[in-house]
């Protein structure tokens, strides 16, 4: 996640475009560009090639705002865990990113504000569809193996999911930890 | 509910996330991960426990509040899910699994989502 420059935007996969957006990068304006909401990445230039991407593994949320009195300008809010690199030449000290520094999850907020306020459902909804193409890799808790033919219901054995048949109060002396 | 594929159908029949597909019109709190939390109404679950929102009162970590028509959680960031008191967990699991029966039983009529018997 880092500020480059002469970058080309992604070409493949886009599903929404949206031109004439400012980006507004942890309270700081980076000017006006284009948003690219693709497939694999979410991407903005402005018209010089400086840009940057996002992967959506790193998005914690992102959200259509039109409270003007959180932030005078509808937009498209994005939560991203992690601190945006700048590049080189520019210092990161102004301050106006979240991190305190303190042992909280550091995450940086991003405002792509488009000059068609109409366009902010689309751009929601295509960050939504590109954003469930990549689950999670580090779930752990899930037991979400799927490998060959799905799990077949009916087949296996005795497994009953009408709980209406099991008898009343049969797990009142199960083991409470686990 | 909306479920896109035999995959998070498997994956949703096997895990808590049915519940939380069962909340779908419930208005709820959400709170994530970095301790800001998100209170609207539920319009989808997936089986990733991506969770989507709608009229949103969004509280962030530093206590500031926003309002959000529209907001996107990613299930990685999702700590925990209010149930509203007046919901029937059971009953509510239930329901939805019923419902992933239905849609692979209706499926099924010649072609079935999985192997099928063998004989």
């Amino acid at each position: 996640m880092v500020l480059v420059r002469n970058l080309r935007p992604p070409t493949e996969g886009v599903r929404h475009e949206e031109a004439n957006t400012t980006a507004v990068l942890s309270g700081q304006q980076l000017g006006c560009g284009t948003l690219y909401v693709a497939e694999t990445r979410l991407s903005w230039f402005d018209g010089s090639g400086m840009g940057f991407s996002l992967e959506y593994p790193s998005i914690s949320l992102h959200a259509i705002s039109r409270d003007v009195s959180a932030y005078p300008e509808e937009h498209l809010y994005v939560m991203v865990n992690g601190k945006l690199e700048k590049a080189a030449e520019e210092e990161d000290d102004d301050g106006s990113d979240s991190s305190n520094g303190d042992e909280e999850e550091v995450i940086t907020e991003i405002r792509f504000v488009p000059r068609d306020k109409a366009s902010l459902e689309s751009m929601f909804s295509a960050m939504c569809e590109c954003q469930a193409l990549h689950p999670d890799p580090d779930d752990e808790d899930s037991d979400n193996d799927f490998e060959g033919e799905e799990y077949n219901v009916e087949e296996a054995d005795g497994m009953e999911v009408d709980a209406a048949v099991a008898e009343a109060g049969q797990f009142e002396d199960a083991d409470v930890e686990h | 509910m909306v479920v896109n594929s035999i995959r998070e159908r498997t994956i949703a029949e096997n895990s808590m996330v049915v519940l939380l597909q069962g909340l779908q019109g419930e208005v709820t709190t959400v709170d994530l991960r970095d301790e800001s939390s998100a209170r609207g109404l539920v319009l989808n679950v997936d089986a990733f426990m991506n969770i989507r929102l709608k009229d949103v009162l969004f509280l962030d970590r530093r206590g500031q509040t926003a309002q959000l028509q529209d907001l996107f959680i990613t299930g990685r960031n999702v700590r925990y899910v209010h149930i509203p008191d007046h919901v029937n967990i059971m009953k509510t699991m239930e329901s939805q699994l019923a419902k992933i029966h239905r849609v692979r039983n209706f499926a099924g009529g010649g072609r079935k989502e999985f192997g099928g018997r063998k004989k």
